[in-house]
């Protein structure tokens, strides 16, 4: 947590967020249960149950945070925009009900909150939701096509980048390290030269992964985090589940932890009429595998800076090392 | 010279203290994580002190046969740190420039292995 402003405490929070919720949901209200949830590097999440004359609703706050990992994250009024946007086109996504302005200085919006389990890690390994497992990697293929699918001028805030754009972005982010990272260059170097000469530019969730979705027994139920949306090469956002830190573990089960990569991506290509390769699967991965490693460099730079005091920022510094590996296993492989 | 404990064993002890008083008593996931994270934290400190010089000297060799340096290698470990640095810099602007040397990727296979026998050496046991 940053060390100049502490986590906020609940009762801190409740009195200006009731006021926020009586234009949503009208003046007969009361906050019943407030709590900060666990996980969440850059955003806050609070879990609100809220009486109302309809009955108590359970509702998630989510709130910003000390910073961001990228450049370019969306802010919390856009990501609200892109929930609204995209619960319209038929994904499965938590029902935003309401953008809330600033909450004791921090921008916050307000939706639904839904079941599941969300930890990685258990969701590959849990006995009891081996059939999510199994259903998991259709359902995945089938929320991306939809959202691939949304109208790029329903939300004309997202940025758009090409694959050139990524790359240019990831080297501005490395030239911001202040120290030299030549695994990284490495990789950059050569996704330089095997860039896609790009076809198609569509919505992307920007995020979507294992540990990323609400996840019952019956297997994917929301798609959640939507701060990463931008406008890109869709495999991009088909490849990202696939980078070895989101298999917890798990790590020859190539799509999360949780299956083979071949019937996802026949689904996503039946479903959407694309033909995406298992070849650009693989240059996306890499990409995928550059991104994370400058994002855990960079969040290790808010503890270093001082930007946001946090062992676990301080530790992320380290565990970059992780990624480089992968990278370089995959560019052996590759080459 | 200190007494003992020394850095390593001090270290160790921190950990230990957190692992077995500290960690079962947290009901609270998130402090629970954080202070896992920090356990896990002491653990790197531990094997950097039993292994960072070494690995430091195997990474400024590499470096130099790699770039043709012929200059001798330093003995104080401080030096060593601040030649890996400067190394690691020319390598990284000579694979921007489109010029990485051959053996680059070999080169970089083992350094990186190296980094992780300190940081995360159960991840490193993954890819056998």
């Amino acid at each position: 947590m940053s060390v100049g402003a502490p986590p906020l405490s609940a009762s801190t929070l409740s009195g200006e967020l009731r006021e926020r919720l009586v234009p949503i949901f009208g003046a007969d209200i009361a906050i019943e249960q407030l709590a900060l949830l666990a996980g969440g590097a850059s955003k806050e999440a609070w879990a609100l149950d809220l009486r109302t004359p309809q009955g108590t609703r359970q509702l998630l706050v989510r709130r910003a945070g000390g910073g961001v990992i990228h450049q370019g994250t969306l802010t919390l009024e856009d990501e609200h925009r892109l929930l609204e946007v995209a619960s319209a086109a038929g994904v499965r996504v938590p029902k935003p009900y309401g953008y809330l302005g600033e909450i004791a200085g921090r921008p916050a919006f307000v939706s639904e909150r839904v079941p599941g389990e969300t930890i990685g890690r258990r969701i590959v390994q849990r006995p009891e939701l081996a059939g999510a497992r199994a259903a998991l990697p259709a359902q995945m293929a089938e929320e991306l096509a939809k959202i691939h699918a949304i109208p790029a001028d329903r939300v004309p805030f997202l940025g758009g980048v090409g694959a050139r754009d990524v790359l240019s972005r990831l080297t501005t982010e490395v030239d911001h390290l202040g120290d030299a990272h030549p695994a990284i260059e490495l990789g950059l170097d050569w996704a330089k030269r095997c860039a896609p000469s790009q076809s198609e530019t569509v919505v992307l969730h920007g995020d979507l992964r294992v540990g990323n979705l609400a996840v019952t027994a019956s297997g994917l139920g929301h798609v959640l985090d939507w701060e990463f949306g931008h406008r890109g090469d869709p495999a991009e956002d088909v490849a990202w589940p696939l980078v070895r830190a989101w298999r917890f573990g798990v790590d020859q089960l190539r799509l999360g932890g949780i299956g083979d990569v071949e019937p996802y991506l026949e689904r996503y290509n039946a479903l959407t009429g694309r033909h995406i390769t298992l070849a650009s699967l693989d240059y996306w991965e890499i990409v995928g595998n550059l991104k994370w490693a400058i994002g855990a460099l960079t969040q290790s730079r808010r503890h270093l800076s001082g930007q946001q005091r946090s062992v676990e920022l301080a530790v992320l510094g380290r565990l970059a090392a992780e990624m480089e590996f992968e990278l370089l296993h995959l560019l052996e492989r590759a080459a | 010279m200190q007494d003992r404990p020394d850095a390593a064993e001090l270290a160790q002890a921190v950990r230990e203290f957190i692992e077995t008083e500290v960690l079962p008593g947290i009901d609270d996931p998130r402090l629970r994580f954080r202070t896992l994270v920090a356990a896990n934290g002491l653990g790197i400190l531990e094997r950097e002190i039993a292994l960072g010089a070494p690995l430091v000297r195997r990474e400024v060799g590499s470096l130099a046969r790699l770039l043709g340096r012929t200059e001798s290698i330093p003995d104080d470990v401080d030096e060593l740190r601040r030649r890996a640095a400067d190394l690691n810099r020319e390598l990284a602007q000579r694979i921007r420039a489109g010029d990485a040397p051959e053996g680059t990727l070999a080169h970089l296979v083992a350094t990186v292995a190296d980094k992780l026998r300190v940081a995360s050496p159960r991840y490193l046991e993954r890819y056998r």
